[in-house]
């Protein structure tokens, strides 16, 4: 072969240090680009196949243990299915005890995950002759840059709030199919709402650099732009100082991915309440929906199916939908083709990213819609869209805490319903959950659960096509292999979570692999 | 929350084998009456949301999974700094105990309270359970400092003997 042919051509594993339990990404490199690649989840649970047999109302208990961040959502999830299968109704106050403590869990995990998450690739020895790497360190260096200190002690305080609503934090239990199982007193309200008012100043003085009204007004690119240059305290917040990192990084020029989108929907807006969602409309907080360029289409779940020609489970052709699907570990036999513990959900037949950003598009929020018809997805695009995400929570749910009457219903009582099936979904704070539940007999017959990470980590499908961020890392250019920041960056961008693990403290880490 | 100012929390998941240890000493300890200002907590996967119940304590006992600190001792007594030994460099959803111990020192107010972890090694047993709950209790109520020099004592007094 000709030298002028030969390629330069490498293949990494990279196992992913920040992210909820076991993921390895493997690139392969052609002249120092990302030409190819596979996210495989190396640890295999099986909460599904432990519900089965169950009672019908154990997924309240045990699926907010799915996970010890983001419990909230998954008891959200739970418990709407099973109000769809019992018929239940559950009243005002019920429905926005419920909200208050999932919205909650988002403002906790969109700041620690920008904060002590995303940005310590910031102080990377990769970016050290990087002009704002200096102040990037007094930031963000790990366990005592200001900004990391600061998020966790602020957003300890906050997350008292699920405290209060749910009786625990974390795995609360206390949504049940008819509403919530806890009343709050009118006191324990108020210092919620003290809670979220301090974090919202925190919120408003340390990350935004200003109003969460001045930052709304944004509408477009150019207002971006503009508002970045217009005062100090905009260019030294720490969304300022991210939006100069990223233009220094080229974060915007990288983790591009599919274009799919993927929304759940959250947040049904009770009757009579004055909150209102994207455009005034008085449905939901955040509607659901899957976008590809200018159209949006409703979410419709029955759309949803999961792929297996590529995960470590009994093999079936093509899609299943989860009311249908089953979850039989299958790791032999077909190592090379099979290659992670995800499935592989698609929508429509089509893989689609989720998360903040995808909440963004499907609600037609005019400056994400800008900056994606300018420049794509990509990497600054969606840490942005989750480092904002709370402008638009905090009016909601101070709206919602003085709409809560301590004296009125929390819960009705639904009927005893022995056979049916339900879906519970959501959005979690890294995207769409869904639990598709079917009983029989009072107990659980089958318990499909779709994460966030499962959409975006997941694997080839049966046509072959990539999951979105196996999608989003092709063509990332990688200066040291040694230390591929720039994959971080991108995996990181949609806060991968491959639910947690064991917590086991171990006294030494050995690893043979680069982590990133 | 209550103001107990001594507390024990207990980490881990039930529902996995290697990682329940935690859970099932809070089980045992709540199923006996417990001394006055000790408060024993279901940490569950708290991770860096334990904070929260350090915060004010006089002194916080936690009671985990361990593995490779003591090859061969089943339940052993660490310090915070030994047990976050481990510690990721940076934050992350994995990040679990041994962060929180880690950052402990930039995210409390002076004075800190004592914290100890006791560990369990391997799969937890009756035994291994039973000699956790009473070590973390009496760590709880003495202090690791004053239960050494006490046990000291004891040892001098036996030799006298």
């Amino acid at each position: 072969m000709p030298a002028a042919e030969v390629k330069a051509s490498r293949r990494i594993e990279v196992p992913l240090n920040r992210v909820e339990g076991d993921l390895e990404i493997r690139v392969e490199l052609q002249d120092g680009c990302v030409a190819d690649a596979w996210s495989s989840g190396t640890l295999y649970r099986g909460i599904e196949n432990m519900l089965v047999g169950r009672g019908s109302y154990d997924g309240l208990v045990i699926t907010p243990r799915v996970c010890g961040i983001c419990g909230t959502a998954h008891l959200t999830a739970a418990a709407m299915a099973l109000d769809q299968i019992t018929g239940a109704s559950p009243p005002a106050n019920g429905i926005l005890a419920r909200h208050l403590a999932l919205l909650t869990e988002h403002l906790q995990s969109d700041v620690r995950h920008a904060e002590l998450m995303f940005f310590a690739d910031f102080v990377n020895p990769a970016y050290a002759n990087c002009a704002l790497h200096s102040e990037a360190v007094r930031r963000f260096a790990p366990f005592q840059g200001r900004a990391v200190v600061e998020a966790i002690k602020e957003t300890r305080k906050v997350i008292e709030i699920i405290a209060i609503l749910g009786g625990q934090w974390p795995h609360s239990s206390y949504m049940v199919p008819g509403g919530v199982s806890t009343v709050p007193k009118k006191n324990e309200i108020l210092r919620c709402r003290h809670l979220l008012g301090q974090f919202r100043a925190w919120y408003e003085h340390r990350i935004l650099g200003c109003s969460c009204a001045r930052w709304a007004a944004i509408q477009s690119c150019a207002d971006l732009d503009a508002w970045l240059d217009e005062s100090l305290a905009h260019r030294a917040g720490d969304l300022g100082f991210f939006m100069r990192f990223a233009r220094e990084a080229s974060l915007d020029r990288i983790g591009r991915g599919h274009g799919n989108f993927l929304c759940f929907g959250q947040c049904a807006i009770p009757a009579g309440s004055a909150v209102r969602g994207p455009g005034g409309k008085s449905d939901c907080l955040v509607p659901g929906g899957f976008a590809r360029g200018e159209t949006v289409l409703p979410f419709d779940q029955e759309k949803v199916a999961e792929h297996v020609a590529h995960s470590w489970y009994e093999d079936y052709a093509g899609g299943r939908h989860p009311f249908d699907g089953v979850t039989r570990p299958f790791a032999s036999g077909a190592e090379g083709r099979k290659y992670s513990w995800a499935k592989a959900p698609r929508y429509d037949g089509q893989p689609a990213e989720t998360g903040p950003l995808a909440e963004m598009i499907v609600s037609g929020h005019p400056l994400f819609r800008d900056l994606v018809a300018r420049g794509g997805p990509n990497v600054f695009v969606r840490e942005l869209a989750r480092l904002v995400r709370p402008v638009a929570l905090f009016p909601a749910m101070e709206q919602w805490f003085a709409e809560i009457g301590p004296d009125e219903k929390f819960y009705t009582a639904p009927p005893r319903v022995e056979d049916g099936r339900g879906f519970g979904g959501t959005e979690a704070s890294r995207g769409a959950l869904g639990h598709w539940v079917k009983i029989a007999g009072g107990r659980i017959e089958r318990y499909q659960i779709i994460t966030p990470t499962a959409w975006n980590g997941s694997p080839r499908d049966s046509e072959g096509v990539r999951g979105p961020w196996e999608e989003a890392l092709v063509g990332t250019p990688v200066k040291d292999p040694e230390n591929p920041v720039e994959l971080g960056h991108v995996i990181r961008s949609f806060d991968a979570c491959l639910v947690c693990t064991v917590h086991t403290l171990e006294g030494r880490r050995a690893l043979a692999r680069t982590r990133i | 929350m209550s103001r107990a100012a001594r507390r024990i929390v207990c980490v881990g998941s039930r529902f996995a084998p290697d990682d329940r240890a935690g859970p099932l000493v809070c089980d045992a300890l709540r199923s006996a009456p417990l001394p006055g200002g000790v408060e024993v907590i279901d940490g569950g996967l708290g991770g860096l949301d334990l904070l929260r119940f350090v915060a004010g304590a006089e002194r916080v006992v936690f009671v985990d999974a361990v593995r490779g600190f003591a090859p061969g001792k089943r339940v052993l007594l660490l310090s915070a700094a030994e047990a976050s030994r481990g510690a990721l460099p940076a934050y992350g959803h994995d990040g679990g105990l041994a962060y929180l111990l880690r950052a402990l020192p930039n995210v409390l107010e002076r004075p800190l309270p004592e914290v100890l972890v006791v560990g369990i090694e391997g799969e937890p047993d009756a035994e291994s359970v039973a000699r956790a709950a009473a070590l973390s209790l009496s760590v709880a109520t003495r202090g690791a400092r004053r239960r050494a020099s006490g046990q000291k004592r004891e040892a001098r007094g036996k030799a006298a003997r």
